[in-house]
């Protein structure tokens, strides 16, 4: 390939390019000095950039000092990045209107004047393309951010000086700004050489003042992007670090770093491709409208990894590894590159001055145990949907099934059918919207079954025939019931375990022919938690099926099983060339791969519903993260082996 | 209980809302705004403010909890024994020989204490004074039956949110944002001054590592007892962290 013709333009002309920009309907967005720092914010043309300004970082320090000389682009990157102006902090997703019975829910759209990004570095537009990844390349798009990129012109920046705390160098993504731009600018002695990329790029340049770049300006342009290099101020070793972390979990290096660091999120908060988002609905009192709206969280918060009370993440040493198996480890996995692009940000930012490139590189020199083969990333089919919009669903039959669980029955609101384990998002204006199993469906409708705990699910437990909620999904991968042709079947459930399995139960008693040798395991709390009684009978009662059931507590009534499930199962055989469905408290679910293990069973065999924090469930929002997975679209059903490092172990 | 009021008239600060709040509550007794009084009888929600500071008031809280079917504690007072626990650090029977003519007509305890101290509590409203958007969220979310949106996160994420430029890193400024609660918008780091911790102390606020790192910098341990011991001292986490760096 061809570079693209170079140009060169005089320093006086910057100006020109700008109100040329501007003339063409942008807004333009650059750096410019703020009180303390280089931010970027709204500019009209030359004189608001930061001319003769530079910066001095070191961790946990940053500061503004005056050069020797009048450069314009003399700083490295600052406190604000562009993911700002793409993924704001804080937008609505979703207008909700009740009207008596009656509830609407329209996308909030972007609808973002055209802007032009002044003075994008390469690591900068390295990170804009690794959260194109997420929020544009699948399955779902984010219907907000993609108008956004759409709307947007990036005029980049060569960096021919490095910082202190830069590493792109290490990372590959710079100091020479990589593919995606439109203008790319390399600031020189008197001027500057342009590059452009796109169309829109070289028609700007048609209209400057522009002559073709002579043989010196672009000898001493690499001279300059090789010192730039040459400088970094720190650099990484990167060789198999996905796997060095993973394999190195419980590395006494995470409780030292967790001695020092805040769990503020600020390196999160900076970071230029961190994409956690809370949702949450804002109302006032008993208005009928509600925006759901999202906001920038942090793995360092606690409420990230908490579900129904419990906190998956409770040490700070747990919030620092997600966040750095994350950014360095997990996006191999689940976007095919790594989370940094080596901007320093995270240290110059971090208040107690952590510096992660000193964390990796003790992690890798300190005794390491050997790295581990991580799962490769999915390619996604993207859908057009707006994944994050329910529909609205009446409730067509509301069935009791124990004191504190009922199954709803709700109309079809989607052609998309259910499969076995996946589920839908339930959502209630004011409220929120939860994750609940799919437990069966048909034709014109789908049914849920959910326990009333939470706020969400207990307002969703209450809802009567004939009212409305919303519905979103499905979502989620399935039972492999495929898989189970021609072998024996063990289904195990604990409480409302068993509702993702219902449906599969519900397909296979359908197919005797195909699954003759199917058991049911299943253990609740006492005799007046036993979901689906009824069922249950007509499935034993039928040649191809096999339940038993136990009660952990049991009255004098009770005539049947009592123990735990894995006591039941300790009495059972348990085929080696059987498949085996499982799903419940993790706790009950570590305690039957237990007994799986010991009879030899080989975990590709075995299958596990996972349960974590869901807030967005089409893979932007990152609450569900499971090491390398997101729980909404890699899961919640995994096969044991893909997950085998990370199951039961604290922190994850 | 013992306090300044200021966070009651929170309440009448929301002048916008104030239509609305009269249409989804029914306001029974309500000192700072009506003195149609109303104390009897059993509540929906129960808004309390104010530290437990004397005997009287230890008998008030346990009879209002008990009459009370959501009780929410505002404030820094209410929530931390607000900023009359600075007595807990010192010799209370002195502070009172050195105030009043005649001790003996006061009748305090010898510590100022967060309601939550006494009597169980359904939420704290953490702030000094508290947010008025937090308090309508307290309130709707009672309302509607939600959780209240109100998440125990460092203030440095509202600050971030907000694009404020961080104060200890471009300024070199003492913050308490990184282990105090978030509620108040960052108001403090906007205005280019490091956080005094009114909201209180976080979860997981790792005040150790805040403070080893501001005596690396230069502060005193004078400078760390201040700093920790303000608006919201007697919390356990800034109370540990100022003990530490005593004299």
């Amino acid at each position: 390939m061809t570079p693209p013709p170079a140009h060169w333009l005089e320093r006086d002309e910057l100006g020109h390019l700008l109100a040329l920009i501007r003339g063409d309907g942008y807004r333009l967005i650059g750096p410019t000095v703020d009180g303390a720092a280089i931010i970027y914010d709204e500019i009209e043309g030359v004189d608001e950039l930061p001319v003769g300004w530079t910066d001095e970082q070191a961790p946990g320090r940053y500061r503004l000092r005056r050069r020797d000389d009048d450069a314009i682009f003399g700083f490295a990157v600052g406190p604000h990045s562009w993911k700002q102006r793409l993924f704001p902090a804080r937008e609505p997703l979703v207008q909700i209107r009740r009207d008596g019975d009656d509830i609407r829910f329209s996308a909030a759209r972007a609808d973002p004047p055209p802007t032009a990004f002044i003075g994008v570095r390469a690591c900068e537009l390295a990170a804009i393309e690794l959260q194109d990844r997420v929020f544009v390349r699948g399955p779902f798009v984010d219907h907000r951010y993609a108008a956004r990129r759409e709307a947007c012109l990036i005029i980049a920046v060569n960096c021919v000086e490095a910082g202190e705390l830069c590493f792109c160098a290490s990372m590959g993504t710079g100091p020479r700004v990589g593919p995606g731009y439109d203008l790319c600018l390399t600031e020189l002695d008197g001027g500057f050489v342009v590059e452009a990329e796109t169309e829109a790029g070289a028609a700007l340049v048609q209209r400057l003042d522009a002559r073709a770049a002579a043989d010196a300006e672009l000898t001493a342009r690499d001279a300059g992007l090789d010192s730039c290099r040459q400088t970094m101020g720190r650099e990484l070793d990167t060789e198999g670090l996905p796997g060095l972390l993973f394999g190195n979990l419980d590395h006494p290096r995470w409780t030292e770093v967790a001695e020092r660091c805040l769990a503020c999120g600020n390196c999160t908060q900076v970071c230029p491709t961190c994409f956690c988002f809370d949702v949450k609905d804002v109302s006032l009192l008993a208005n009928a409208e509600t925006a759901r709206e999202r906001s920038w969280d942090s793995c360092f918060g606690q409420d990230h990894s908490t579900i129904h009370g419990a906190v998956f993440r409770p040490a700070i040493a747990d919030r620092y590894r997600q966040w750095l198996t994350h950014k360095f480890a997990s996006w191999t996995s689940q976007f095919d590159a790594s989370g940094c692009v080596g901007c320093g940000r995270c240290i110059a930012w971090c208040p107690v001055g952590i510096d992660v490139t000193e964390e990796l590189s003790a992690i890798r020199s300190q005794d390491p145990k050997p790295a581990i083969e991580l799962p490769r990333p999915q390619v996604w089919w993207p859908r057009e949907d707006d994944p994050l919009v329910p529909a609205p669903a009446r409730v067509l039959e509301v069935q009791p099934e124990t004191p504190d669980t009922v199954t709803l029955v709700i109309e079809r609101t989607t052609a998309v059918r259910e499969e076995p384990g996946q589920f839908n998002m339930l959502s209630l204006p004011a409220i929120g919207d939860v994750p609940i199993s799919v437990s069966g469906s048909g034709e014109d409708f789908v049914e849920h079954t959910l326990r009333g705990v939470g706020r969400a699910t207990k307002a969703l437990s209450e809802l009567r025939p004939g009212q409305r909620l919303g519905v979103r999904g499905p979502f989620g991968s399935r039972w492999p019931i495929e898989l189970a042709k021609d072998h024996p079947l063990t289904l195990i459930a604990g409480g409302v375990g068993l509702t993702p399995l219902r449906s599969a139960m519900q397909q296979l008693a359908a197919n005797p022919d195909d699954y003759p040798a199917v058991r049911l395991f299943y253990g609740a709390r006492s005799a007046a938690d036993i979901l689906y009684d009824t069922e249950l009978l007509a499935w034993d009662s039928l040649p191809s099926c096999d339940v038993s059931v136990t009660v952990d507590q049991a009255s004098r009534r009770w005539l049947g099983n009592i123990g735990f499930v894995t006591r039941l199962l300790r009495r059972k055989e348990l085929p080696l060339d059987g498949r085996y469905f499982i799903c419940g408290p993790e706790v009950m679910m570590r305690q039957v791969l237990f007994l799986l293990d010991e009879a030899g069973v080989p975990k590709s065999h075995r299958f596990v519903s996972i349960e974590r924090n869901m807030k967005c469930a089409a893979g932007f929002c990152g609450r569900c993260q499971y090491g390398p997975y997101f729980v909404c679209k890699d899961g919640p059903i995994f096969r044991h082996d893909h997950i085998d490092f990370i199951f039961g172990q604290p922190g994850f | 209980m013992a306090s300044c009021d200021g966070c009651q008239l929170t309440l009448l600060d929301c002048e916008d809302e104030l239509l609305a709040l009269g249409e989804a509550v029914d306001i029974v007794h309500f000192p700072e705004a009506s003195s149609a009084l109303r104390p009897q009888g059993r509540f929906d929600l129960t808004l309390v403010e104010g530290s437990i500071s004397t005997p009287e008031q230890l008998e008030e809280i346990r009879h209002i909890r008990a009459v009370s079917h959501a009780l929410v504690v505002i404030g820094a007072c209410a929530t931390s024994g607000g900023v009359q626990a600075l007595r807990n650090f010192a010799d209370h029977e002195q502070f009172m020989r050195v105030v009043y003519a005649t001790p003996s007509y006061v009748s305090s305890l010898a510590d100022s204490t967060p309601i939550s101290a006494h009597v169980p509590v359904d939420f704290e409203l953490r702030g000094c004074p508290i947010d008025k958007a937090q308090l309508l969220e307290v309130i709707t979310a009672s309302v509607v039956g939600r959780k209240p949106g109100i998440p125990n996160e460092a203030v440095c994420m509202e600050c971030k949110r907000r694009g404020v430029v961080c104060v200890m890193v471009a300024r070199g400024q003492t913050c308490l944002g990184p282990v105090t609660h978030a509620g108040c918008g960052a108001l403090c780091p906007a205005y280019d001054r490091g956080c005094y911790g009114c909201f209180g102390p976080r979860e997981s606020a790792n005040t150790g590592s805040l403070a080893t790192w501001e005596l690396g910098r230069g502060r005193s341990k004078a400078d760390m007892v201040r700093a920790f011991r303000l608006i919201t001292g007697a919390a356990p986490a800034f109370e540990h962290e100022s003990k530490r760096h005593e004299p």
